[in-house]
């Protein structure tokens, strides 16, 4: 390559695109999709719809996962804190009287809310240290909570302001609930990555101490992440205690929802969009199809997650993605009129 | 008014002393060199400069300001632009994304001016081609020129470059140099370690000789590289010739 200096101030025609394909294309596809999960509970069983709902928990809980793991590096295993306090928050604005669908942003607004002082607990360990003491946290809330008599104690309630649905209208907007709010957390998450953010995030992804020395304000930037994934997963906790008969403390901080949004992160492939979802697919197929084996579900899933780790360590989005330059939800940035690429 | 002033900065990681009341100044559009052997602590006073690494006592002044409690993203957007020895590109970025985000958050651009500083970076580094390219898969001559684009989009007033020409062929460390010379000429000041001494020489007008966290030279380069300390820091000079005789 030739060095010919060129001028100091660069072209002014200089183009940036932020999609390989078409957008339209895109747009249509997403659009199908959103009304055919819109109408869903009332073209499948009721039995599935229930299904239905449970994986768009969890698609929301592993969409902020993978933000906090995935892109701001912290590797939370005490998610299920703000899922706990985000279903508890709307069993006591329910109590109060407010419709148990009303809360479910307030219970996302609380999470926020409570994630901001924790995170100057959390932030000042790092690594293996920070995962534990997010776990220390889930499990504090755990027991604060379960002291307080009006929530039920160690007991747990139901969340009234649904007594008087029928069983099958419950399931249905619960679903309806769920999908809404999945669908938020999805786009939402997409437009941040869009973002001068979704850079700031990527680049922290890739390599920390470069980011710093890039202008990245990384504490800043976690901070956000952090009580975004927060509330995320308070408003997954809120549709959790909405589609669910009780609210419980040893369910709704149950360490088995971190494990599930680690496990299908990482299977859908972390740092991207669409892996978390991917692998919640994977996950709930698999659970659909083993759950009758007993203990051998269990071997399956952990030999799957075993396998993927070894080698596709991007998962399986990431490996698709890798071998196919293609992009479902594109994030990033394209030059164009470059002429001689490659 | 210097640039960047350091005075008295020392470091220590337990016993081993890095720097040790290190004191220098550098003017707009200077450029200096930094030698010394492996573990002389030219990486680290880097550090010390654009904030990896927290000295022990010491002020570090840029453009009058004592920046040496700053956090290194503060020290970036300030105007300190640094590389790394080792490439740290963001792999699963592209190219052009990579200095975008140098763009926007070291020099506070935002949408068409962040793109035109990021591409214009790109350009002038000799990246422009491959500004879609993932940066993960760039050749280490293209690592370091993109360590070099990255650190030109923070907009920066004085740029560390610690051993850009390391580990490169001739005919590509004369690009590089090219490209160092052409960034001085726009009144960027150069700090930069290398161990490739002739590429230094062809760029800097004074050297600053690291040994053991002590500045033992700091002057006009063949001076420096002539003088007493210098011969006696690389090659033991009179010592090995006392114990031989």
């Amino acid at each position: 390559m030739s060095i010919a200096l060129p001028p100091v101030a660069p072209r002014r025609s200089l183009v940036v695109r932020r999609s390989t394909h078409s957008p339209a294309l895109t747009l249509v596809g997403a659009l199908v999709l959103v009304i055919l999960l819109t109408i869903a509970p009332w073209i499948v069983p009721a039995q599935f719809a229930t299904t239905l709902t449970n994986f768009f928990i969890l698609v929301i809980m592993a969409t902020m996962w993978n933000l906090l793991a995935g892109y701001a590096g912290m590797v939370s295993i005490g998610q299920q804190a703000f899922v706990g306090l985000g279903a508890y928050a709307t069993l006591y604005f329910a109590l109060k009287g407010v419709n148990p669908f009303v809360t479910i942003p307030l219970s996302a607004l609380v999470c926020a809310i409570l994630a901001v002082p924790i995170t100057y607990l959390l932030f000042r360990l790092r690594g293996g240290y920070f995962s534990i003491a997010t776990w220390v946290v889930s499990d504090t809330a755990l027991l604060i909570i379960g002291t307080i008599a009006l929530l039920g104690g160690g007991t747990g309630r139901s969340v009234p302001g649904l007594q008087n649905l029928s069983p099958s209208e419950t399931a249905h907007f619960s679903y309806l609930a769920t999908w809404f709010v999945a669908l938020i957390v999805v786009t939402g998450t997409y437009i941040l990555l869009r973002s001068r953010m979704g850079l700031v995030l990527a680049s922290i992804r890739d390599n920390e101490v470069a980011a710093r020395s890039a202008g990245v304000n990384v504490r800043a930037a976690r901070r956000t992440i952090f009580i975004v994934a927060a509330a995320g997963c308070g408003a997954a906790g809120a549709v959790l205690a909405i589609s669910q008969p009780f609210v419980q403390p040893s369910n709704e901080f149950n360490l088995q929802w971190a494990a599930e949004m680690l496990f299908v992160s990482m299977i859908g492939g972390l740092g991207t969009i669409e892996g978390p979802i991917i692998g919640s697919i994977i996950f709930f197929a698999l659970q659909q199809t083993l759950q009758q084996q007993g203990v051998w579900y269990l071997i399956i899933v952990g030999a799957l997650a075993v396998a993927i780790a070894l080698w596709l360590p991007r998962g399986l989005w990431g490996a698709f993605r890798a071998r196919f330059h293609t992009e479902l939800l594109p994030v990033g940035h394209w030059v164009d009129q470059l002429g001689d690429d490659d | 008014m210097s640039l960047l002033q350091l005075e008295g900065v020392s470091k220590k990681f337990g016993q081993v002393v890095v720097g040790e009341a290190i004191t220098f100044q550098l003017m707009q559009g200077d450029a200096v060199g930094i030698v010394g052997p492996n573990g002389a602590g030219k990486t680290s006073l880097f550090g010390m400069i654009s904030g990896d690494i927290s000295p022990d006592s010491g002020v570090i002044s840029f453009e009058g300001e004592n920046v040496a409690r700053l956090s290194p993203a503060k020290r970036a957007r300030a105007g300190i632009g640094r590389t790394y020895q080792v490439p740290r590109p963001f792999e699963h970025m592209t190219v052009f994304e990579n200095a975008l985000v140098a763009a926007q958050q070291g020099a506070r651009a935002r949408g068409h001016k962040s793109y035109d500083i990021a591409f214009g970076a790109l350009e002038r580094t000799g990246l422009g081609p491959l500004a879609n390219r993932p940066a993960g898969s760039l050749t280490l001559l293209h690592r370091k020129r993109l360590e070099l684009a990255r650190a030109l989009s923070t907009s920066p007033r004085v740029l560390l470059l610690d051993e850009i020409a390391g580990g490169l062929t001739d005919l590509e460390v004369n690009e590089l140099t090219t490209i160092i010379r052409s960034l001085r000429a726009d009144g960027i000041a150069v700090l930069w370690i290398e161990h490739v001494v002739r590429a230094l020489l062809s760029t800097v007008d004074r050297l600053i000789c690291l040994a053991s966290g002590v500045v033992v030279a700091d002057g006009e380069p063949k001076e420096v590289l002539a003088s007493d300390a210098v011969r006696f820091v690389y090659l033991g000079g009179k010592r090995i010739d006392e114990d031989a005789s």
